[in-house]
């Protein structure tokens, strides 16, 4: 059974179609990776999925119910919800309350229960508090700096904040947009690291789009490669790194330097060269 | 030396508190140095350390002591100075000191009180603020009517206002949407009550009724203006709202002769060409009147209550009323902040997108935040049309959305006690000194100044170009200016507008870096 599948999954903005036709199914409990090079799609891929798009074309669907077009507040409730490349906390929110705000979804509070504080609503906020609390331990934040202003972390703990409030949700789908982007070696290796532990503990389904070829090659059940909108290969890792589409596709191309658009084309050997290195590292 | 010291520690207060006296005179030094005292005392906690309430009561007392001496000094120059200068008779020299050393004992009495609480261990220290506060507040018309300042009408206008930027704190302070065109919904509310208790509609209703359903018809129109915004942010929103704001008054003030017919049966009454076809629905006879036009509704019902009786010219019940209500708004208000909403209102203001890839429900949250927002303002204008008695719709019009947003963004957006604070800055200001302020210039001109003068070209000239009333508008902008350049987070903040505004913004400096070392 899959648990999230498009198919045929299309985005165009006026001229330009971003993504095209790109079918895709998520089993329960698996690792899949996107990548691609830059430009190839694949965040915009993500927003369709997340709701924050609507396809132009094709379907999705969530535990064999079709959720194309559902409101991403919806999405979220179901149970998909996502990260974002350039993060986006509520910096001037506390840490706390960042985690509180991923726990909305799941709490019932209406008007009148905020105006008139019912026991069970006091009780609620508790249960909601305690929890956030536990995540923030969870994903290696303590709780001393839970009342800090969430901009003044540090850049891998603001990575950490976000997918703790992600994971607030009780999500069983979680979308990760570049989690180790500006990461160094250590913390990317911890991050790794993490996101096993909380597809094992967490019953998560993990989607991620990486460029660190390495994380990749790693964590993966499954890879897909986007190119031009189009998924153009996919596979286990080992499939995917011998498949002449991507070595074509300049796979790993840009690890060294993601926000650098695509470089002139080198010898091709030169990119398998690349590839290999990142494969035999890890 | 010291005592130079002392005064200068307390500038801003005493420079207040000598203001109030030079223009009002008379006990008004004790009120304000009783009011004053109680604020500075609470102040001086903010600033310094109070450990135990001896120090705290020491350190009252100097705070006091300064405020004190401004007062004195300025009970003493307004008494034997400013009366004779503005046309007025002096009062003996004993009086004056004696109106002066009142407003010092008070102030010192009061700041060394407050202060002293502060002191007190946690828990004692909150609640005897808050009982001193509660007793300030409860004895304020005693105060003001055994010292003759005449002050409270202007306070319960300041308290009618207070609910107003209150709730225009919630769209704008906590969910981030400008509104332009608050006063549309004190309008609803004050019409609503007026059309529901008068003999203008002839129906006469319980105005203990009444306020509830202004609320709820305030809050009504909140979700169905904030609709349309919904998909618009920042400067869209604002002209969006900028729009209701107008346009509101405008139908109150064009309602007055209503007839609608049943459009089916009009329309085929024109196409038959037999005008008896059309069924009338609304206003057959005569044009139907609803709104009573540019004379507005008057007069509309008081409320009563069973050992009171019908609240009349007295200001005691009205008061307590608008004090009820002000405390009512602030506690609701103060729930709906630190709750699930509150936060989904928060995230909102940060980051829309992100909120709603976080289950923020993006539709209802905003509708809310206009909703909620709306209530309050139908609690105001509920109260305004029963205390005035009468409302036309000019009242209404865009420099009240202005003048509430002022004090709203003036005091500290998101705060509330920001928020009050500027409410009573300005409307005090506005309602209170500026006024008194015109007609002592105005006596001192005439007496000491005119007469003196022979050309009178000139002195035309001064009588027209120093009148603080005509200058208002004029006085206000500079200091919001003033303001904007100094203290753009407003006088007393929320923790993230402060942050937002004052710590150097990370992303803008990594721009930079990445700029710097590209080049």
């Amino acid at each position: 059974m899959s648990l999230l599948e498009a198919r045929q999954l299309t985005m165009r903005f006026g001229g330009l179609v971003a993504v095209n036709a790109v079918d895709l199914t998520l089993e329960p409990g698996m690792i899949a990776s996107l990548i691609g090079p830059n430009g190839a799609g694949k965040t915009t891929f993500f927003n369709m999925l997340s709701g924050l798009y609507v396809p132009s074309s094709g379907q999705l669907f969530f535990e064999d119910r079709e959720i194309t077009g559902t409101e991403p507040h919806q999405l979220t409730r179901y149970g998909i919800v996502r990260t974002f490349q350039n993060i986006r906390l509520f910096g001037n929110m506390t840490v706390l309350e960042n985690v509180l705000v991923g726990r909305h979804c799941r709490m019932q509070t209406g008007l009148l229960g905020t105006l008139l504080r019912p026991p069970k609503v006091m009780a609620e906020e508790a249960a909601a508090r305690r929890a956030a609390f536990s995540l923030l331990d969870y994903v290696g934040l303590g709780t001393e700096r839970a009342q800090e202003s969430a901009k003044n972390l540090p850049y891998g703990d603001q990575r950490r904040l976000e997918i703790a409030r992600a994971l607030a949700s009780n999500p069983k789908v979680l979308l990760l947009d570049e989690p180790t982007a500006g990461m160094n070696p250590n913390e990317t290796a911890d991050l790794t690291r993490f996101i096993y532990r909380i597809r094992d503990e967490l019953d998560l389904t993990v989607m991620l789009i990486e460029h660190d070829m390495k994380v990749v090659m790693d964590i993966s059940d499954r890879v897909s490669v986007m190119e031009y909108g189009i998924k153009i290969a996919q596979g286990t890792p080992d499939e995917v790194r011998a498949n002449p589409r991507v070595i074509e596709a300049y796979l790993g191309k840009d690890e060294d330097s993601p926000a650098v658009e695509s470089p002139a084309p080198e010898p091709l050997n030169g990119r398998v060269e690349s590839l290999k290195d990142t494969s035999t590292e890890g | 030396m010291n005592i130079l010291k002392l005064i200068r520690s307390s500038s801003v207060l005493g420079a207040v508190g000598a203001l109030t006296v030079l223009l009002f005179g008379g006990w008004s030094g004790a009120v304000i140095g009783w009011l004053l005292g109680t604020g500075m005392g609470y102040m001086s906690s903010q600033t310094k350390l109070i450990a135990n309430p001896k120090t705290g009561a020491q350190i009252g007392g100097t705070a006091g002591l300064g405020l004190g001496i401004w007062l004195l000094v300025a009970s003493l120059l307004e008494g034997l100075l400013l009366l004779p200068l503005s046309g007025r008779p002096a009062i003996p020299f004993g009086t004056a000191l004696l109106f002066g050393l009142a407003g010092l004992g008070l102030a010192v009495l009061s700041a060394v009180l407050m202060a002293a609480f502060q002191g007190l261990a946690n828990p004692a220290q909150k609640q005897a603020t808050r009982l001193t506060l509660a007793f300030v507040l409860l004895i304020f018309p005693f105060a003001d009517q055994i010292a003759q300042t005449g002050w409270i009408a202007t306070v319960i206008q300041i308290q009618i206002f207070a609910i107003l930027a209150l709730g225009l704190n919630i769209p704008v302070g906590y969910a981030g949407l400008l509104d332009l065109g608050y006063a549309a919904f004190f309008a609803i509310g004050a019409y609503t009550t007026g059309m529901l208790s008068s003999a203008h509609l002839g129906i006469e209703w319980n105005f203990w009724i009444v306020i509830w359903i202004a609320a709820a018809v305030a809050a009504i129109a909140g979700i169905i203006l904030g609709a349309p915004t919904l998909p618009l942010r920042g400067d869209y929103l604002a002209i969006v709202t900028l729009g209701f704001g107008e346009i509101i008054p405008i139908v109150f003030r064009n309602l007055t002769e209503i007839k609608i017919t049943e459009p089916i049966s009009s329309l085929l009454a024109t196409l038959l060409n037999r005008p008896e076809l059309a069924i009338c629905l609304v206003g057959c006879t005569e044009p139907f009147n609803l709104t009573n036009g540019e004379t507005g509704i008057n007069p509309i019902g008081r409320p009563s209550l069973p050992i009171v009786g019908t609240f009349g010219t007295s200001p005691f019940p009205w008061y307590y009323l608008v004090l009820l209500l002000v405390v009512f708004s602030m506690f609701m208000i103060g729930r709906l902040r630190d709750s699930r909403l509150g936060r989904a209102w928060a995230a909102i203001r940060e980051d829309e997108l992100a909120a709603s890839a976080m289950g923020i429900n993006r539709v209802s949250t905003k509708l809310l935040a206009f909703a909620m927002g709306a209530t309050f303002s139908g609690f105001a204008g509920a109260f305004y049309a029963a205390y005035i008695t009468a409302i036309f719709p000019s009242v209404f019009d865009f420099s009240v959305s202005v003048i509430i947003l002022c004090m709203v963004i003036l005091g500290g957006l998101g705060n509330m006690t920001g928020v009050l604070l500027g409410c009573i800055i300005i409307m005090a200001a506005d309602r209170l000194y500026l006024p008194k302020l015109a007609e002592v210039l105005k006596g001192i001109l005439n007496t000491s100044v005119l007469p003196n003068i022979s050309s009178p070209a000139l002195r035309d000239f001064i009588t027209t170009s120093l009148d603080p009333i005509q200058m208002r508008l004029f006085l206000f902008g500079l200091v919001l200016v003033i303001m904007m350049i100094v203290r753009p987070e407003g006088l007393v903040p929320s923790a993230q507008r402060r942050a937002e505004l004052h710590e150097p913004d990370p992303a803008a400096n990594d721009s930079l870096a990445d700029v710097r070392s590209a080049g």
